[in-house]
This record gives C-alpha cells, sequence and structure tokens, in this order.
C-alpha cells in the first residue's frame, strides 16, 4: 500500500494557519507517514513479524521570540486543536531568543532533486508478504548451510519501510520528501566451552536491489563467527591499530561531538578555534556529502530546512568546517554549515588492506567495539574492542577483553594510511584505516 | 492518592469502551492463538530548557496509540498504530494475527475489570496538573546556585522534563488491567575553565514521583555534584591501563551487574540458549556475599512497574543468592517454555514496540565489610565513582562499562582524581572476582535508560561498594 501526499499538505497548513491565528509569530509543521514491516525467523520458522503504519506531527513556533516545540501521534480533529493552543500558550512561560527565528525563505530550499537523490524504490509499494518471508529465509538458510562447527542459534531478519513528510514552514517555503530504507542481516551464536561466542552482519539500503546476496551475507556472518573463536586478551601496550572499513565509523564518531555548533557555543570541544589547521595526518580527508543518490544519511535540507550541499570537513588534515546549524550559527556569528552529519565520506587511499596490513610485523585489527565514550571538551576517548592479533597480515590471536584509548587529536595525527576498501552500507563511508602506536589494556605483560 | 484512572476510563475519551475491546481481541484470536493483548498507551510529556542564561525552549509531546500481539508457541505477529478508530483497530489485530494459523482457539472473551494491585509510586499530583511557571523557576534557580558555587564556573544548562503516561492492557484471558505511570528527569551540567582548560560535569536524576521530589536536599545535590565534578576534572589525570584492583563506589556502579549478569538473564536469551548463563542455573557463579536482585517494586524508582506491559503482575525477583544463580527474568513467551510463573518483566519502550523480558531495578544486596576498609585493602587500584553506558555480548559475555570520574589507590588511599576510562571484563569471571561487599547499598538516582535490540527502557540500579580483584582498565598512561 502507498500512502498519499494529498492530505499530508492540506493538514500541515490547516495546522500552521492556526497556530498563526491563535498568536503565534512564526511557525514550522512538518506532517508525516509511513508504514514499515520486519520479519525475524529462527529455526526455520518466523519468530516475529511486526507490522505497522505510522502518523505524526511536529509543530514548532515562535511567539514574540519565544519558542516551543511540540510533537503528537493524535491527529483526530478535535484534539489536534486542543494541541495547537497548548503550543501557542507554552510559549507564554518561555523566554525570549531571537536566535529560534526561522530562516529566510532564500535560505531555504532543495540541494538536490527528489529524482536525483533517487531514494524512493518503487520495489518498495510491490513487495509482498511472502517475498519478504522467503527473503528472510533465504539469508537463514544460506547461515545454515555454511559449516560452523557446535552451531546454537541462527537468527536472520529483513525489514523495510517507507515514509513521506512534508514541511511547510510559516516563511513561504513548503516541499515534500519520500523515501524507502531495506535492510537485511544474520546471527549466530556457536558454543565453545563455557562461551557462546556470536556474531552477525547487517546491511542497509534505500533500494530492495542493492542489498547484497543472501550467500554474501552468509559468508561475512560466518566469517565474523569464526574470527570470535578461542579470544582472549593480549598484552597492554602501544600497538599499531588496523580498523576494519565498516568500523571506522566509530573512531571518527569521535570527532562529531566537537564538531557540533553546540559543543562550540559552549565550550565543550576539543576543535574550538582549530579550524583550518591542522588536525589529523595529512592522510585525511572527510567530505560531509547530503546529496549522494541513495544514501542512506542523504537528504535535500538540513534540519532548519536549508538548502544541503556537500562540504569538505577535513582536507588533507586540515579542519575546514564544522557542522553549525542555523541556530547555533546566530549565535556563534559564522555562516551554517548543516546541523549535523549527513554522509562522511572518507577519500580512499591507493592500497588494500592486506597490502597495509602485511607490511606491519605487529598490529591488532578492531573488528569490533564494545561501549566506551569520548569527551568531547578533551578529545578523551576509551572503548572496548574485540579484534585480532595480527602478525605480517596473518591472524595469530582472536581477541576480546581489551580497551583502546587516548586522545581524538593525537589519534589523527598518528593515522597513517587510509585503504582503498570504503564500506558503503552506512552513514560513514570509510576504509580501513591504519594507526601508529595507540595504547591498547589487556592481560599483564 | 494516584490519579490512578479505572481501566477503561481514561481511553473512553480516545472511544475504547468494552465492546471495543471485545470485538478487537476476538479479531485477533480469529484464527487461534496461545496468548494474546491490546496495549493502549496516552502519553503527555513536557520538557524545559536552559541554557545562556536564558530559559529559551519547551518542547511537548504527545503519543497515542495501540500495539496487538498474537503469540503462537514462540511466535509472535505484532501490529501498531496511532489512529485508534475502530476498523484501524481491527486491521492492526487482523496483521498481528496472520502469523497465527496453528494456535488455540478462543472462545468468546468476557472482560474481568479493576483488579486490585500495589501502587509503588502514588502521587498527589499528575505532571498534567503542574504549569510550567511553576517548572521555570526551579531550573532558572539550579542555574544560580551552580554559577555561585565557584568563579570557575562559565557555563550552566539546566533541563526538566516529565511525562504522564497511562497504559491500558485487555488481554485473551479477560483481563483488563490499567496503570498511570508518572517519570520525572532533570539534569545539570556546568562547565569550569581555569585558564584554558575546561571541562563539564553533570548530575542527572530520575523518578516516577510528583513535584514533590524535588526537596530542598536533592535540588543542592543536584547542583553541588555537577559543579564537583566539573571542577575535579579539571584536576583529573588520564587513567592508567592494565589489569588492575577495582572499587566501585556505591550506587551507579549498578551498571556493572546491569551488564554482567542483568542482560544475561533476561530468559529470552536462556530460551534460545545464547546466554552466557543458559546452562548455570542453581549453580555458583560469585562469592557467598553476592545477592543479586531485580526488583519491579521499590518506592518511586525509575525502574518501577506497578504491571508489566502484558498484564502480568510484577515482583522481586532473585536473580543470584548468596553467590548462586537462582532465577532468570520472564515474560509470558519464556515463563511458558520453562514451565514457572512470569517474573513480571515483560516490557516495551512504547506500543509500537513487541514485548521482551527486561530488567526494571538491578542491585546488590549489602554485604558484610566496611566501604572504608575495602578502599585500604587495594594497594594500586582505581577508585571508580561516576559511571556512563555500558554494553555487553550476552553469548560471550564480555561487558564493559564507562567511568566519568574516579580516584586512584595507592597504599589504600584515594589519591588524584581519574577521569572517562572504559572497563571492560567478562559478566562469569567478574561475579567470581567480587572479592568484598560494603553494607552501604545505595539505590542511584540518576535517569538511566537500558537498551535492548532497539528498545528504551525506564531502569534504575544499586550498589554497595564492592572490590573486584581484578579487572581490565582502559585507561591511556601505560
Amino acid at each position: 500500500m502507498t500512502v498519499q501526499y494529498e492530505d499530508l499538505q492540506p493538514l500541515a497548513e490547516r495546522v500552521m494557519k492556526r497556530a498563526l491565528e491563535l498568536g503565534a509569530t512564526e511557525a514550522s509543521v512538518a506532517t508525516s507517514r509511513g508504514s514499515h514491516v520486519t520479519i525475524q525467523r529462527r529455526e526455520r520458522q518466523t519468530e516475529q513479524a511486526t507490522e505497522a503504519t505510522t502518523q505524526g506531527l511536529v509543530l514548532a513556533i515562535t511567539k514574540g521570540d519565544r519558542y516551543t516545540s511540540n510533537s503528537t501521534s493524535d491527529l483526530r480533529p478535535k484534539a489536534l486543536d486542543s494541541f495547537i493552543q497548548r503550543c501557542v500558550q507554552t510559549a507564554d512561560y518561555i523566554e525570549p531568543d531571537e536566535y529560534r527565528r526561522l530562516p529566510d525563505l532564500d535560505q531555504c530550499g532543495r540541494g538536490i532533486s527528489e529524482a536525483a537523490l533517487d531514494q524512493d524504490d518503487p520495489a518498495w509499494g510491490r513487495r509482498t508478504a511472502t517475498e519478504r518471508t522467503d527473503h528472510c529465509a533465504q539469508v537463514e538458510e544460506a547461515i545454515l548451510a555454511l559449516d560452523l562447527p557446535e552451531r546454537i542459534s541462527t537468527t536472520a531478519y529483513v525489514a523495510d519501510g517507507r515514509s513521506e513528510a512534508v514541511q511547510v514552514l510559516s516563511n513561504g517555503f513548503s516541499d515534500r520528501t519520500a523515501g524507502a530504507f531495506f535492510t537485511v542481516g544474520g546471527q549466530t551464536t556457536v558454543a565453545e566451552s563455557d562461551k557462546r561466542p556470536e556474531a552477525g552482519a547487517y546491511y542497509a539500503a534505500r533500494h530492495l536491489g542493492d542489498l547484497p546476496d543472501p550467500d554474501l551475507i552468509a559468508a561475512d556472518v560466518a566469517e565474523r563467527v569464526r574470527r570470535r573463536l578461542g579470544s582472549s586478551p593480549t598484552a597492554s601496550g602501544q600497538y599499531s591499530m588496523l580498523v576494519e572499513n565498516r568500523m571506522a565509523g566509530r573512531i571518527l564518531s569521535i570527532l562529531s561531538g566537537p564538531m557540533a555548533g553546540s559543543a562550540l557555543h559552549h565550550g565543550r570541544s576539543c576543535l574550538n578555534g582549530r579550524l583550518d589547521t591542522k588536525i589529523a595526518s595529512d592522510v585525511l580527508t572527510i567530505t560531509d556529502d547530503p546529496t549522494i543518490p541513495r544514501g542512506l544519511g542523504s537528504r535535500p535540507w538540513d534540519g532548519s530546512c536549508l538548502v544541503a550541499k556537500p562540504r569538505t570537513m577535513i582536507e588533507n588534515g586540515v579542519l575546514k568546517n564544522y557542522h553549525i546549524g542555523l541556530y547555533y550559527s546566530r549565535k556563534l556569528g559564522v555562516q551554517p554549515t548543516g546541523g549535523g552529519r549527513s554522509n562522511w565520506v572518507v577519500k580512499p587511499g591507493d592500497r588494500s588492506f592486506e597490502d597495509i596490513a602485511k607490511e606491519l610485523p605487529k598490529a591488532i585489527l578492531v573488528t569490533g567495539f564494545l561501549g566506551g565514550n569520548s569527551n568531547s571538551t578533551t578529545g578523551d576517548f576509551s572503548f572496548g574492542i574485540q579484534g585480532l592479533l595480527l602478525e605480517n597480515g596473518e591472524v595469530v590471536q582472536s581477541l576480546s577483553e581489551m580497551n583502546v584509548a587516548g586522545n581524538l587529536l593525537t589519534i589523527l595525527d598518528n593515522l597513517v594510511e587510509v585503504a582503498n576498501d570504503p564500506w558503503t552500507w552506512s552513514t560513514v563511508r570509510s576504509p580501513a584505516m591504519h594507526f601508529a602506536n595507540v595504547q591498547f589494556s589487556g592481560r599483564e605483560s | 492518592m494516584s490519579p490512578n484512572p479505572s481501566p477503561l476510563t481514561w481511553f473512553q475519551q480516545f472511544g475504547i469502551d468494552e465492546d471495543t475491546l471485545k470485538i478487537v481481541l476476538a479479531e485477533a484470536t480469529a484464527q487461534g492463538a496461545d496468548d494474546a493483548e491490546l496495549y493502549f498507551e496516552h502519553s503527555l510529556s513536557t520538557a524545559v530548557g536552559l541554557s545562556d542564561g536564558v530559559v529559551d525552549r519547551a518542547h511537548t509531546s504527545i503519543d497515542l496509540g495501540m500495539g496487538v500481539r498474537v503469540v503462537v508457541g514462540d511466535q509472535v505477529g505484532y501490529a501498531y498504530t496511532e489512529d485508534l478508530s475502530k476498523d484501524r483497530l481491527l486491521r492492526a489485530a487482523r496483521t498481528a494475527r496472520a502469523i497465527a494459523h496453528t494456535g488455540h482457539g478462543h472462545g468468546p472473551i468476557a472482560i474481568e475489570l479493576n483488579k486490585s494491585r500495589p501502587d509503588f509510586y502514588p502521587v498527589n499530583r499528575s505532571w498534567s496538573d503542574v504549569e510550567l511557571s511553576v517548572r521555570v523557576p526551579m531550573i532558572r534557580d539550579w542555574e544560580q546556585r551552580a554559577f555561585a558555587k565557584s568563579d570557575l564556573i562559565e557555563k550552566v544548562q539546566v533541563s526538566m522534563g516529565d511525562a504522564d503516561k497511562y497504559v491500558l492492557i485487555a488481554r485473551a484471558d479477560g483481563t483488563v488491567i490499567a496503570d498511570y505511570r508518572p517519570m520525572t528527569f532533570a539534569n545539570v551540567t556546568a562547565t569550569a575553565k581555569r585558564g584554558e582548560v575546561r571541562e563539564s560535569g553533570s548530575y542527572n536524576v530520575a523518578a516516577r514521583h510528583d513535584l514533590s521530589y524535588y526537596d530542598p536536599d536533592r535540588q543542592e545535590r543536584m547542583v553541588d555534584r555537577a559543579v564537583n565534578y566539573a571542577l575535579r576534572a579539571l584536576d583529573a589525570e588520564a587513567a592508567p591501563a592494565g589489569e588492575m584492583p577495582v572499587v566501585l563506589a556505591a550506587g551507579s556502579a549498578g551498571v556493572l551487574l546491569h551488564e554482567a549478569i542483568g542482560h544475561g538473564m533476561e530468559a529470552d536469551f536462556n530460551r534460545k540458549n545464547i546466554s552466557i548463563y543458559a546452562s548455570k542455573m542453581g549453580q555458583p557463579v560469585a562469592n557467598e556475599h553476592v545477592t543479586v536482585v531485580d526488583d519491579a517494586t521499590l518506592a518511586h524508582a525509575r525502574g518501577s512497574i506497578n504491571v508489566d506491559d502484558e498484564g502480568s503482575p510484577v515482583e522481586r525477583t532473585v536473580l543470584v543468592e548468596r553467590g548462586v544463580l537462582r532465577s532468570y527474568l520472564h515474560d509470558r513467551i519464556s515463563a511458558r517454555h520453562y514451565g514457572v510463573n512470569p517474573t513480571g518483566s515483560g516490557r516495551r519502550e512504547s506500543f509500537r514496540h513487541p514485548i521482551m523480558p527486561r530488567m526494571r531495578s538491578t542491585y546488590m544486596e549489602p554485604g558484610p565489610h566496611d566501604p572504608e576498609e575495602i578502599v585500604k585493602s587495594v594497594k594500586k587500584g582505581i577508585y571508580c565513582e561516576v559511571f556512563g553506558n555500558g554494553a555487553v555480548q550476552i553469548g560471550a559475555g564480555d561487558f564493559s562499562f564507562y567511568v566519568r570520574h574516579g580516584q586512584l589507590i595507592e597504599d589504600g588511599k584515594l589519591t588524584t582524581p581519574i577521569k572517562d576510562v572504559n572497563l571492560i571484563g567478562n559478566g562469569p569471571d567478574v561475579l567470581e572476582a567480587i572479592q568484598m561487599v560494603g553494607n552501604d547499598l545505595v539505590i542511584d538516582e540518576g535517569g538511566w535508560t537500558c537498551g535492548k535490540d532497539g528498545q528504551g527502557v525506564p531502569v534504575s540500579q544499586g550498589m554497595p561498594t564492592v572490590l573486584v580483584g581484578n579487572l581490565s582498565v582502559g585507561g591511556s598512561k601505560s
């Protein structure tokens, strides 16, 4: 079933008109509807099937520079009118904040056409319940067909959905978006003495046809489970660190906090004052690109409806941009640069991961993170990891119960090389990375 | 007195009456089912925030919807709708039952109303009755108090939020149960600056309570600790790296229990045989001083529930009794699998989410040791006081948790502040390594949220002072 736009647009306009009638100076209204389905299989039967249609409305207003944002899923006409009245009344209790005003109309708009963004796969509307169940069963069977010793449990899942949204601002801006998503994955647990190591793989795409084949997913799951067998910590110390391409986003995510306008404004950013200075080694170049066709983080405009466009964030190690949305750009007196990360694209290097690894006499390859956190004010971080100890690219030990720790600026400076294998199933499209002299803690040597 | 409605009263405003429940339940079970329920939810939330000296934002939210679950054996069909019109409810029921084709049939459903049960979070006033004009001066006062505590405080941010949540659960056996679930949350973050060095400290509190929760002592504690953590961090050094003895301070160290054993005791993982604790029931897993409880009944705790989200009565569940594994946390599916009673642990984030066994308030009972003696017993190690996020791998049993603030222990004395360090270990190994348990249990008052399979539910946790003989500390100082 395809949900139509027709009633979202008039609904948004009615709510905006009513808010202005009740005394709002400015109003922004977003209306949305969506549908999604999830199928999970285990032991060759459907374990859980979930299906839903959703609806929602977000109303943000200023009333003489007093700002409130409000959301509801109760769209009955009388309830909606009470909701709007409450929103406008709430503003009376808030203190004026001129920075909350809407953007000028000429700042708003699309950075890319709906057609070019290509997020709304027509295959979603044609997909039947049987096809979903069959797809999930194929993934499950492909994993079960692979030779894994002492297998305890295998789970496969598929999910998909489609949503449509309309955005209306009282400055005259009005537009709409629609997009689908598809995910598929699997997980397997095996027995190993007292332990039950588990591993899984997960893929997401905007188009159904872009998902990998079940055999590839199964091989990925099996390989990741095998890597977990016999794991233990190795000695604490400084090592060369290789980070698998799909896990590099976790390291780069340390940058997101201190790059944010809120952190800069509130003095909680270790990158404050570092614009146009070197914060990483020459090999790191990151672009934030919201216009990638079919990109998982792509969007036509940012959270304030400002035109979305690609921006170089780090170029050859030099910090070129922060992520500053409209509100904090006004507070900081700078131009807005997008309110948050869309798709981060890390410029690939020339060599394969294997070529890099085989030159390292000893290195820790990080294949997963377990908890941990970072401090945006100082850049200090500490993460639990799992991985492999490599010698000249050959696996010599599976690793667990270890931490990696350091400081953002130090580790970025110690980035030696970026591989040529970007992981495209994520909003962070990064190749594998090689860092020198990274502190790991494990067992006592 | 609690603004706790009779089972149907609150939802009558949305057209939900006894007939509607019967018709929708009959539709959900028309092809047979071993179990089924309808879960209606209506929540009204408000949050207000202050930064740069201005109470500059308020957010209100209304969430309304119904989730319907149909269970056949271990199979679950689930659907939800945000539109409570009868045709949408029936459509959701038909969608959920699509999975059910081999279950037992249900006859006509008789509705049984008004079951009496205890109330673990009675309140005098719902949050909807508290004007924003009451909240605004409170957060303004916290900000000013924070600035007054030190000239080094450069920025203060304060937020306060609350919710009135009403739930109605109609079960296939005809039982209808309602619950009113209040929640309040507040946070103070202070940033201190000395020279060019900046550090931040935060403190938050949360409870199922009304406005009277914010007594003078609690308000002072929130402000004082946020400022204190920021100032202490200015003097903190990098934490050491490697294995060493670790003393966990009483309170939020309960995150260790939550990750090291709590998740592993959720019965869905054990029913599937994928938890490291799946074959350890009745076996010793820790020393005799260790008794671990998951409790839905603590007065006003954030993790407390009067009834679980599938309508089962709740309880205080002993997971580990004097070192021996005693019970999993069960929802109705796992209880049926194991042939035991549910422990009232079936929870969900909202009507949009299926039920799973989840923790409520997880803590360790006090032990015999004096907290000061515990610290004195350590020659070289770390003392962990303020905790952040945690994570676990259910099968391998490996878990980690993040320590925001702590101190070095040198020759039995607390010395230099440390901060921002991750600790990692293996659940059963760490339980075995707990050598001393203090007599000073503290249930942490912080606003903890537990994540599992993409769902977040409010929880509480607590701990006495504890010595773990050996744990891997992820500092950057080699």
